[in-house]
């Protein structure tokens, strides 16, 4: 069978530029995104993310046709600019481009600007152009991107606040709220680019269908340019830190993601290189706690060899945390072309005594193959993994965007102590279901032959 | 009756939402003389639309045709947000499922896109050695100008499979139908017709229109089987391209979403001289007359008989099966906001369970789809044509019905207003069709129309 691999991306690990627009946008309080391009693509984004947080997405469109193809989008931006303005007006609308209008050579700035100036004495919202071209790059760039272009845009030196911007990356809403309990447990004050914890896990009310109500906001998005620091806690998201330090003098940290012991320490020393931060009892319990997780779990996990797929900064994160438990990082496997990523591995690597293959810029047909070469007892990633977990009788552990198949992505976490500790136990809990029988006996070789499903891959393969 | 009184005291003219003066004209309520909503009008820009593109609409036409692959020419982004969203069933191959993209870069942008194309056809041709492999235009490969056309013959000829061009640029049209037709034009150009029919019987029949979504087909093939019936192939549910590529041999094609695939039983009985009937499975009597019917076409003593007892058993079983639901469901009312289909086909199964639907609407509806759903709700029903979300909250806000049904998209905005919702969209988890369908289509309305936790959404907390 040919299983070598140039051209295609089969089952793609990755997705487009505006998608990591979005993702960032609906942390912002009183915002609109909008998407300048075909209709489908802020449909079938709102449909990923709508199935994964359960919550309704609002996302708008300049729905481009034919016409507006041929003689440009500034049509159809005008005419949304107006509409939104008239009937929402929202305190900011981002606009992010797309593959379409980016190549027929919209002026998006310019045409805003015209926006603005055709209505100079009416109260109009803040508009920001983000370019977002959906051939570049990835979701990825795509957040790392929006959160640069919102930060130049909006970022104006005053009085210093004696606060941290913390950038967080594409991460859940319970790890978000895990991220400012740790914040607030520490007494520091903290900006946070963006806070999606509360608009992407909303309490059963109207108010959800309306403009976000909370979530960061444009006034804070103002003040990063005061802060005594930045932390991006994904090292590929740390373009508004690096735009802030060199504009503003605002020192910039980037990562690692503070999953696990190690890199929530980390986490927290860096917070202490911009402050004198006292750490309380509580940290150093939830810490203890964590410790005490890991131990009481470690002879379920020691040496199972486990494949991680994702975004190039949870798939580091997780390897450090998983190896931290004793477990074997044997596939990593991320959709984005990045040195860093392989950098962060490497160093993870030697280390940890580790020798992972590394599929930087892969898709889920190489991450499949690669477990048949090197079989693994677990998977980590998201819902698109079931298939691969299914054919290949392993769990899958579900973390990532997006998850589709069960219930409660938005309260998946595992960043901080105690994201830290929900991850241990879950893990091991799934690993138990697994490998070890009722009584907890580890199920033999002979045993687990007799239950062994037989996937429609391997069918397909012969 | 709470929509009456609304109809009184508001007059007519006048919108029942806030919404833009242009979509003003996109709501009415049916009485003597109002006639249809406003339609088939390019979206407002700005509004968030539960609309989609072009592409989406030629996709969800094709996909479900199990052996072959599907190849998004463009950009990862139309791939991957897009590559499992169809909740077809397969019986046999599961290639279908596999998100191909070419993934054009910036290099392909500039100097296009062709040679990728190519090598990309070629790869997946050895790697997979699928039944064919449909090569799907995007909005940038289309600006730029890839002739997908000329690579997928230049590729035919290398690989001996077929390589089906479907010209779906996203941007082509506000409405997706145009996709749908689109899908169906690159069957009839480079699939239907291509193979002889291995074997014929007077009673041969397409199922166009059916897309095996949850395994709908499988609650009306054996109904087929039992009358006598022999189905060449399905367009395009749970089949194989080569069962497509014998269509043009049928005596009847049979179309159950009239939305999507009227348009190729119309091109089928032109170039073919196959005539086409209206089916729809969903409720008990629709199926019934269906049933009747395609038996009826054939004008066969022994098949009539034969469908006759088919429906007495099928009858029977629903009857006594649905009776506990219907109890609790007589007198609760719907609103549907589906594909243009469904905007009238499932009015009659809701009566069935004694329901009443008290606002229909669709996404993309042309003049005949309201017609039709004029015709069949009764007076004071409201029709809405393309509802963004914002008028879609403050319709269920303002009528509080018992239930939606719709769409992934739509289902949240339901939910946080605390109304029931029940998906009849790619997402659903059960067939509808059919007797049995008709079975789990009442047992999963019952599920969210009279779970009590619909009870508590109102309830305060120091309200005892």
């Amino acid at each position: 069978m040919y299983h070598d691999k140039k051209f295609s991306v089969i089952n793609p690990s990755k997705m487009c530029q505006p998608m990591g627009a979005i993702q960032a946008l609906l942390g912002i309080k009183d915002t609109i995104p909008l998407i300048h391009g075909s209709q489908g693509c802020s449909t079938y984004m709102r449909f990923q993310l709508t199935r994964h947080f359960r919550e309704p997405i609002e996302v708008a469109s300049t729905s481009m046709n034919e016409k507006t193809v041929i003689y440009g989008g500034e049509f159809n931006l005008l005419k949304a600019l107006k509409n939104i303005t008239e009937k929402q007006s929202p305190s900011l609308i981002a606009v992010t481009s797309s593959c379409l209008t980016e190549t027929i050579g919209d002026d998006m700035a310019g045409i805003i600007k015209k926006f603005e100036d055709a209505n100079i004495g009416k109260e109009l919202p803040i508009i920001i152009p983000i370019s977002t071209p959906s051939y570049a790059g990835t979701h990825i760039e795509g957040y790392d991107n929006t959160i640069k272009a919102l930060v130049e845009y909006l970022s104006t030196p005053s009085r210093a606040n004696g606060k941290i911007n913390i950038i967080i990356g594409n991460n859940s809403p319970a790890d978000v709220k895990e991220i400012k309990a740790l914040l607030t447990e520490l007494n520091c004050e903290s900006i946070i680019l963006t806070d999606n914890s509360e608009n992407l896990d909303a309490p059963l009310s109207e108010s959800a269908l309306n403009l976000y109500n909370e979530g960061t906001t444009i006034e804070e998005i103002k003040d990063t340019a005061n802060s005594l620091g930045t932390i991006s806690l994904s090292k590929h998201a740390d373009s508004a830190g690096v735009l802030l330090e060199k504009k503003f003098g605002v020192k910039s940290i980037s990562g690692p993601l503070p999953a696990g012991l190690e890199n929530t320490d980390r986490f927290i020393s860096s917070l202490c290189k911009f402050d004198e931060f006292e750490v309380p009892e509580s940290i150093e319990k939830d810490r203890g706690r964590l410790m005490d997780a890991m131990v009481d779990a470690h002879s379920y996990n020691y040496r199972r060899k486990v494949a991680i797929f994702g975004d190039p900064d949870f798939v580091s994160g997780m390897t450090n945390f998983t190896s931290e438990m004793g477990m074997t990082p044997t596939i990593l496997c991320t959709g984005v072309e990045s040195k860093r990523f392989n950098e962060d591995i490497n160093l993870i690597s030697e280390k940890k005594g580790l020798n992972p293959t590394i599929l930087a810029s892969g898709d889920l047909y190489d991450l499949h193959h690669k477990i048949k070469e090197k079989p693994v007892d677990i998977l980590i990633g998201n819902s698109y993994g079931a298939s691969i977990a299914q054919e290949e009788n392993i769990p899958l552990f579900r973390a990532g965007f997006p998850i589709f198949d069960r219930l409660g992505a938005q309260r998946i976490s595992v960043l901080g102590y105690n994201g830290g500790i929900n991850f241990v136990d879950e893990i091991t809990n799934t690993i138990l279901d697994y490998y070890y029988d009722e009584a907890g006996y580890e199920i033999t070789e002979e045993e687990s032959h007799e239950s062994t499903r037989s996937g429609l891959f391997a069918e397909e393969e012969v | 009756m709470r929509i009456l009184e609304v109809l009184h005291m508001e007059p007519k003219i006048e919108s029942i939402i806030d919404t833009f003066e242009s979509r003003k004209k996109h709501m009415c309520i049916k009485g003597d003389d109002i006639s249809i909503p406003d339609c088939n009008k390019a979206t407002l820009p700005g509004t968030v639309t539960q609309r989609t593109c072009v592409f989406g609409g030629a996709r969800i036409v094709l996909m479900p045709i199990t052996d072959s692959l599907h190849l998004i020419h463009g950009p990862i982004g139309c791939a991957s947000c897009t590559w499992d969203i169809r909740g077809s069933k397969s019986s046999r191959s599961n290639l279908y499922k596999k998100g191909c993209s070419t993934d054009m870069g910036e290099k392909d942008i500039i100097f296009g896109g062709e040679r990728k194309l190519f090598e990309t056809i070629i790869e997946l041709n050895k790697l997979y050695n699928p039944g064919a492999i449909f090569v799907y235009a995007t909005c940038v490969s289309g600006v730029i100008g890839d002739d997908i056309k000329a690579v997928c013959k230049k590729s035919e000829e290398i690989t001996g499979i077929r390589i089906v061009p479907v010209q779906s640029e996203g941007f082509q049209d506000y409405n997706k139908t145009k996709g749908h037709w689109i899908g169906c034009d690159a069957l009839l150009d480079y699939v239907i017709g291509t193979k002889e029919l291995e074997k014929t019987t007077p009673y041969d029949i397409n199922i166009v229109g059916e897309f095996n979504v949850a395994g709908d087909l499988w609650g009306i093939k054996p109904l087929f089987k039992e009358m006598g019936v022999n189905i060449i192939s399905t367009i395009t549910g749970d089949s194989y391209v080569d069962e497509i590529a014998q269509a043009h041999g049928a005596k009847l094609n049979i179309v159950q979403c009239q939305k999507s695939s009227n348009y190729l039983a119309d091109k089928m009985e032109k170039k073919y001289g196959i005539p086409s009937i209206k089916v729809n499975f969903f409720g008990i009597k629709q199926t019934i007359n269906s049933l009747r019917d395609v038996a009826d076409f054939f004008d066969d003593e022994e098949m009539m008989e034969r469908t006759e007892e088919i429906i007495k058993s099928g009858l029977n079983d629903v009857e006594h099966k649905i009776e506990e639901y219907k109890e609790r469901l007589t007198g609760k009312t719907v609103a549907l906001y589906v594909g243009g289909n469904k905007a009238w086909s499932l009015v009659r199964a809701f009566e069935e369970l004694g329901m009443d639907v008290i606002m229909s609407g669709t996404k993309n509806g042309m003049k005949e789809d309201y017609e039709r759903i004029k015709d069949t709700v009764r007076d004071g029903t409201v029709i809405v044509d393309d509802a963004n979300s914002n008028e879609l909250a403050l319709l269920l806000k303002k009528y509080q019905p018992n239930l939606l049904i719709s769409g992934a998209k739509e289902k949240y905005i339901s939910l946080k207003l605390g109304i029931p919702f029940c998906d009849f969209n790619h997402d659903r988890i059960s067939a509808f069709a059919g007797f049995n369908g008709f079975i789990s289509f009442a047992k999963e309305v019952d599920a969210s129309v009279s779970s009590p936790v619909f009870d508590l959404t109102s309830k305060k907390l120091m309200e005892q």
